[in-house]
């Protein structure tokens, strides 16, 4: 009785052992599988986002230059050029922080107030993406989402203050592929359009624009600083400004 | 029979100049503002946001503004009497239950519901054109952007009736 209860015993562990390893085959070839299905960007999935046109932006009492210092993005996205990951991917042809900055910078410059350098600006902004691409939405539709906030300073009085924008779009969503990239594509260049709108036709832009220039020195800004206004000090091109930030 | 075709065939041509007329903005801008939440209502920012962008979507599709602003941007002075300004709390909102919505769905008993106040108002001198009550239900089993989706689609609509009567009256 004990002997068959130890054949039984060697039977079972049998079964047990075919099982594991069936089971670590399975492990072993599903990471190759998962691989095969990751998204790579070819030319056939990458689109290219940019503004239609400048957006113009809202008029100030005086005339003033601004300068992008830097475009850094705060989103925690470990591939920000992937927009969407079903359907073989669809991924921008550049990273989001050049296409937000070519996109302020065009409109600036369409306005004839964007400066050609950091030491001849009146305001030097920083701008942090926490968001840049599709959102969760419905399922029945794509959702853009392009969030940023910007630390806009003023070399002369070291003064900041931080203005937040954000642009929403929502596209029909698509079954074939094309209309699906086609659709992504015209999502987020709307909710890029918006967010810039949001940005340079802001209220905010307008208080803290008032509020910096406030008590700007009459002198420019080359002549008030020795020909170097905006890099001071340790020379990092605006790295290291201290400014309070909001966290999210 | 020839002049039966001539009036069918000037009546084509007129009817859509007749509609373009009818589809004219009659107002310059509309800002729709985030809705804010009382305590206790669990919803995530991610649905507040979504709420927002659908709202200023089916405002966009009424056809009575010429543009959808975003929250917070300037509008000028010789335009505020013809804007609007849409603000929004949630005042209420239902998870609901799928087993009780499986077993007596039919009766609206589990449903997900979500309650809106809603207040349109003229930009120039905050005058309340309209205040809207929302309520909106689903089956638990759809998605909160669902649900949002139908509350924006309730609160354009109602901004519409409530504009063409301020409009009549």
């Amino acid at each position: 009785m004990a002997q068959l209860g130890v054949t039984e015993a060697k039977m079972g562990s049998r079964g047990v052992v075919v099982v594991q390893a069936g089971i670590l085959l399975v492990c072993a070839l599903t990471p190759f599988s998962v691989r095969a299905d990751e998204p790579k960007p070819t030319p056939e999935n990458t689109i290219h986002v940019q503004l239609a046109a400048a957006v113009p932006p809202q008029k100030f009492a005086k005339p003033i230059k601004f300068f992008i210092s830097d475009v850094i993005d705060r989103s925690g996205n470990p591939q920000p050029i992937l927009v969407l990951k079903e359907r073989g991917g669809v991924f921008l042809d550049r990273q989001p922080t050049q296409i937000t900055r070519e996109a302020i910078e065009q409109s600036l410059k369409a306005a004839d107030l964007l400066a050609a350098d950091a030491t001849s600006a009146d305001l030097v902004m920083q701008i942090y993406i926490f968001h840049f691409g599709l959102a969760q939405g419905s399922g029945l539709d794509f959702f853009g989402k392009v969030e940023f906030a910007t630390t806009v300073k003023n070399p002369k009085t070291e003064e900041s203050q931080q203005i937040q924008a954000a642009g929403t779009s929502i596209a029909n969503g698509a079954m074939r592929k094309k209309n699906i990239q086609k659709n992504v594509q015209a999502n987020i260049e709307g909710a890029l359009e918006d967010a810039v709108r949001n940005f340079l036709r802001g209220t905010q832009l307008r208080e803290a624009v008032a509020s910096l220039m406030k008590n700007n020195p009459s002198a420019p800004v080359a002549a008030a600083s020795g020909g170097v206004a905006f890099a001071q000090g340790d020379g990092s091109s605006g790295h290291n400004f201290k400014f309070k930030f909001e966290e999210r | 029979m020839r002049l039966l075709t001539v009036a069918l065939m000037a009546s084509l041509a007129v009817a859509p100049g007749a509609a373009a007329k009818d589809s004219e903005a009659a107002y310059k801008t509309v800002e729709a503002k985030h809705f804010t939440r009382v305590e206790g209502v669990e919803l995530s920012p991610a649905f507040t946001d979504y709420l927002y962008a659908e709202l200023r979507n089916e405002l966009t599709k009424t056809k009575l503004f010429v543009q959808v602003i975003g929250e917070g941007e300037a509008v000028e002075d010789a335009d505020a009497a013809k804007s609007m300004v849409i603000e929004g709390v949630i005042t209420e909102y239902k998870k609901g239950n799928r087993v009780t919505d499986a077993i007596l769905g039919g009766y609206g008993v589990g449903a997900r519901s979500l309650k809106l106040d809603v207040n349109l108002a003229r930009r120039s001198d905050h005058q309340n054109l309209g205040a809207i009550k929302v309520h909106v239900n689903i089956s638990p089993k759809m998605k909160e952007e669902v649900m949002a989706k139908g509350a924006a689609k309730q609160i354009a609509g109602q901004v519409k009736k409530a504009l063409k009567q301020q409009a009549k009256g």
